[in-house]
């Protein structure tokens, strides 16, 4: 700390970022569990995303890594050292909060200079490293400003600012781009992964927004009901879904009933297909199963294409890049697909249509009709 | 105002709580439930222990005459302070800029100026040669001076004109919490003026109107300078009853019990109404 | 097209006019009788004298009086808003059950007549020995200002985010330094406040300094009482300018107090 502390300007070495292990990791309040066997382990540099819907526990997770909340159970580790029962005030980690929470009777300068301030360097000092700081965030020359001054999406860079201030070499954010509005929000998370490269800072981000999570995150953690469910790099948690929850928070999925009897899935339309090995996440024993494929791997056909699922349109829906079709296979059973509009034709309602899933496509999941 | 005293931020630990309160809780015990309960007892065990300094209020036609009139001046005080506070409420919440800031300063400023001044105020007003006296020759209701001071009804004006404030400031908080759209709301289904204030205005405002009326009714019950200045000694409320006992008669068990009727009855009726008696709606947000 | 005068918004606005008439008028006639000539309260007041104000801080026993009552007003201040501050910040930090405790004992000060705490003071403070000392008026004043004080820090109290003290602490502080350097001087204006109140109130406070009040130290309330009670000289008047002024003063900072604390919450 005291290294840090000291140490003149920004180095590649002080840029390495911290090692976090979370073992069994667990609170619950008085008969109220929020966080049950928690474990996973991040690397230098790595950038993970907690997502999950409200009252999932990712926050009280992060909130255990940052020290304000005590694990009832299991521990932390952060580059080897046991933070499980450290203030947060001696953990030196950065962190941004969903409201930014600057302070808002001290200047910019002021408040990007707190946490320096807190560790006892000088005045000029400060100073120089806080104007720094505001440079990293774009934002130079705006140190003499009110917070209150600035825009949302201003005041969260200087939140920026004031957690990378003293190179922490863990940041942590706490939803920090809901209260932003959808264009900022975008600009700003291109801006938190050029910082990510840039420091090569290690990043704990919490997020309810699936789309964002697989924007920023290298890795993501699906959470519910205080358990992880998924934790795999982006692309994966997208393609290949660990189990059904994770299939249908993340992003569209189609989850069509059918019986699985070891080498088929029968569709209650009557429709068979045959799913290659690896569309099992898990094994599944015959009996009820969901089939499960993403609307935009479907691609359209003409009716009584063979192999393909016959439908009838219901609703067409323009979305710009993407035209949704909602249809209904013979049996009444909803049936999405998200086809490219540019080179589709109109399709109106009604139409008899067929729906072709290719079989890297498809995923199979234990489960009755749901 | 919700949730005023409601827990936010992260926690202290336990015995840091109890440190931060312990002055609190060390002050009130000592200078006050202590104080107040050692009277109390006095009160069931001198001369001799039971309840007979009670029996002596109850049976004696003099004391209990008291207490009726101090509930009658209580009452009328607080009916007098509402028909005074409400409309001068709505007036302030509906009022913006200049008028505002005047209409906050007229109830603040004898809210937080002195009662013996204001007391000594109405002295001077209700005297035998005093303004009242001489503007009601002027209007011609009577050809000679009345006796004005040292009856009823100048402790009646002048704890009206002390305590109203206290019912103001509620029926303001609750007034300025509602959203200007229900009133809207209201017009647009077909209320006119005076359908809007009884069906939504009104409604609305009653935690204030009630919190306030409660508030201005205890006080009067205790009321002293007051009774004390302008009242006629012959038409003693409890609070000068209670003086008298100790200072004339020096009958502490009796003016104990004294204190104890006034306390229980207080002490029901605000654990009678702790619901709409919330604390933090009192002063409407205006200290 | 502008609405006709409305009668009846007419008739209301007059009523307006004659409570506030009621409201002020006695303070204000109260006032210009300090400068008259005569030796007993009459209105017009007649000739011109400072006399009254002379014959206040020419007088040894009322001079005695007021430094009493300020250094007890004084005390009283400090007190309250270090005690209010203290268990206010616990209360909202997480008091749990001695939260309802607390509540129920904030509340009793206001119900219960302050009639009834000065007769129980003057009996404990007898046998105690605390009676007429400023120990003894500091408590019971405390008590008395304990719930508006409160209620001015909780204001502010609830309006300071807390997870600013979260970040602070991520920053590096220490729980304490997190409040002394965030929270505190933002609810500092409410603190100030409310000692300001507590002040005032300990200031003109009648019924307690009545009960309490021995023959030679006497407080400024106490002396206005026997004075307006016996005689009503126009000393009385001339006393109410100043506490007038003070009253005024309060007001004013307490106003511009709220605005500093407004300001740096918004």
């Amino acid at each position: 700390m005291i290294a840090e502390a000291a140490s003149p300007a920004r180095t590649s070495d002080s840029a390495t970022g911290a090692r976090v292990s979370i073992r069994g990791l667990g609170k619950s309040y008085g008969s109220v569990t929020a966080v049950t066997d928690v474990s996973m382990d991040i690397e230098s540099g790595e950038f993970v995303a907690l997502l999950g819907p409200s009252g999932s526990g990712k926050t009280t997770v992060l909130m255990m890594l940052a020290g304000f909340e005590l694990p009832t159970g299991g521990e932390i580790l952060i580059d080897g050292r046991d933070c499980t029962r450290l203030p947060p005030q001696k953990r030196d980690i950065g962190m941004v909060f969903q409201h930014y929470s600057l302070f808002p009777h001290m200047n910019v300068r002021d408040n990007v200079a707190f946490p320096l301030k807190m560790r006892g360097i000088g005045a000029a000092e400060r100073r120089r490293r806080a104007d720094a700081a505001l440079e990293v965030v774009r934002l130079g020359g705006y140190g003499d400003r009110s917070p209150k001054q600035l825009s949302g999406g201003q005041q969260q860079r200087v939140a920026l600012a004031r957690a990378i201030v003293y190179e922490p070499k863990l940041l942590l954010m706490d939803e920090p781009l809901s209260a932003l509005d959808k264009n900022l929000r975008e600009e700003m998370q291109l801006e938190i992964k050029r910082l990510h490269s840039e420091l090569g800072i290690t990043i704990v981000f919490v997020t309810h927004d699936q789309g964002e999570a697989l924007t920023m995150a290298d890795r993501v953690a699906v959470l519910r009901d205080g358990k992880i469910q998924q934790l795999s790099p982006s692309r994966e948690l997208y393609e290949r879904p660990a189990n059904l929850f994770a299939a249908s928070f993340v992003g569209e999925m189609n989850l069509i009933p059918g019986q699985w009897d070891g080498a088929t899935i029968t569709l209650a339309s009557g429709d068979s297909l045959v799913p290659p090995p690896q569309a099992f996440p898990q094994p599944v024993a015959p009996g009820a199963a969901l089939l499960a494929f993403r609307p935009e791997r479907l691609a359209l056909a003409p009716a009584g294409t063979p192999g393909a699922l016959p439908a009838t349109v219901r609703e067409v829906v323009y979305a710009g890049a993407d035209t949704l079709i909602i249809a209904a296979m013979p049996d009444g059973t909803e049936i999405r697909a998200r086809v490219p509009s540019a080179g589709s034709r109109d399709i109106a309602g009604g139409t008899a249509i067929a729906l072709v899933c290719p079989p890297d496509a498809m995923l199979v999941y234990a489960g009755g009709a749901a | 105002m919700a949730g005023f005293f409601a827990w936010r931020g992260r926690h202290l630990p336990p015995p840091v709580v109890a440190l931060l309160m312990a002055p609190f809780f060390m002050l009130i015990v000592f200078a006050f439930l202590y104080p107040i309960l050692s009277l109390l007892s006095l009160s069931v065990t001198e001369p001799q222990p039971g309840l007979g300094n009670y029996a002596k209020i109850v049976e004696n036609p003099l004391y209990a005459t008291v207490l009726m009139r101090t509930l009658w001046i209580a009452v009328v005080v607080t009916v007098c302070s509402l028909l005074l506070a409400f409309p001068l409420a709505m007036a302030m919440a509906q009022a913006r800029g200049a008028m505002a800031l005047l209409l906050t300063a007229c109830v603040l400023l004898p809210f937080w100026s002195s009662v013996l001044v204001r007391t000594a105020a109405w002295s001077v007003l209700l005297q035998r040669n005093g303004i009242v006296n001489g503007l009601l020759q002027w209007v011609g209701l009577t050809s000679e001076p009345v006796r004005l001071l040292y009856t009823e009804g100048a402790v009646v004006i002048a704890m009206t004109h002390v305590l109203m404030p206290f019912m103001v400031l509620p029926i303001y908080g609750a007034l300025r919490n509602i959203p200007p759209d229900y009133g809207r709301a209201a017009a647009i289904c077909g209320a006119g003026p005076i359908r809007r204030f009884f069906e939504v205005t009104f409604p609305l405002a009653l935690p204030g109107v009630m919190g306030g009326a409660i508030l201005v009714f205890l006080t009067a019950l205790g009321y002293f300078i007051t009774p004390a200045l302008l009242g006629s000694p012959k038409e003693q409320m409890i609070a000068t009853l209670i003086s008298q006992q100790l200072r004339e008669f020096l009958d502490w068990p009796f003016a104990a019990a004294l204190v104890g009727v006034l306390t229980v009855f207080v002490t029901a009726i605000t654990l009678a109404f702790s619901k709409v008696f919330r604390f933090d709606r009192m002063m409407g947000g205006q200290l | 097209m502008k609405p006709a005068l409305d009668p009846a918004k007419l008739l209301m606005n007059a009523y307006v006019a004659l409570i506030l008439a009621f409201l002020i008028l006695p303070i204000l006639i109260i006032l210009p009788m300090a400068f008259s000539d005569t030796d007993y309260l009459t209105f017009p007041p007649q000739g011109f004298t400072l006399h009254w104000f002379g014959d206040y801080f020419g007088n040894s026993r009322w001079m005695k009086a007021t430094g009493f009552s300020l250094k007890i007003a004084a005390l009283t201040a400090v007190i309250t808003a270090a005690i209010a501050t203290a268990a206010t910040y616990a209360l909202v930090r997480g008091a749990g059950r001695l939260g309802a405790l607390f509540q129920g004992f904030l509340i009793m000060p206001i119900v219960v007549p302050h009639i009834a705490l000065a007769v129980a003071l003057y009996l404990f403070f007898q046998r105690t020995g605390l009676a007429n000392t400023v120990a003894g008026y500091v408590m019971a004043h405390s008590v008395i200002a304990m719930p508006f004080a409160v209620f001015t820090i909780a204001a502010a109290m609830s309006a300071v985010d807390p997870t600013l003290e979260d970040a602070a602490m991520s920053c590096g502080a220490s729980r304490f330094s997190a409040f002394r350097l965030v929270t505190l001087p933002l609810i500092l204006p409410n603190v100030l406040s409310g000692g300001l109140f507590a002040f005032i109130l300990s200031f003109d406070e009648p019924v307690i300094t009545f009960f309490l009040a021995g023959i030679r130290q006497k407080t400024l309330p106490r002396m206005m009482f026997d004075n307006i009670e016996q005689s009503l000289t126009p000393t009385i008047p001339a006393i109410a300018v100043l506490l007038t002024a003070m009253a005024v003063l309060v007001l004013v900072a307490a106003g511009l107090l709220r605005r500093v604390e407004a300001r740096r919450r918004s």
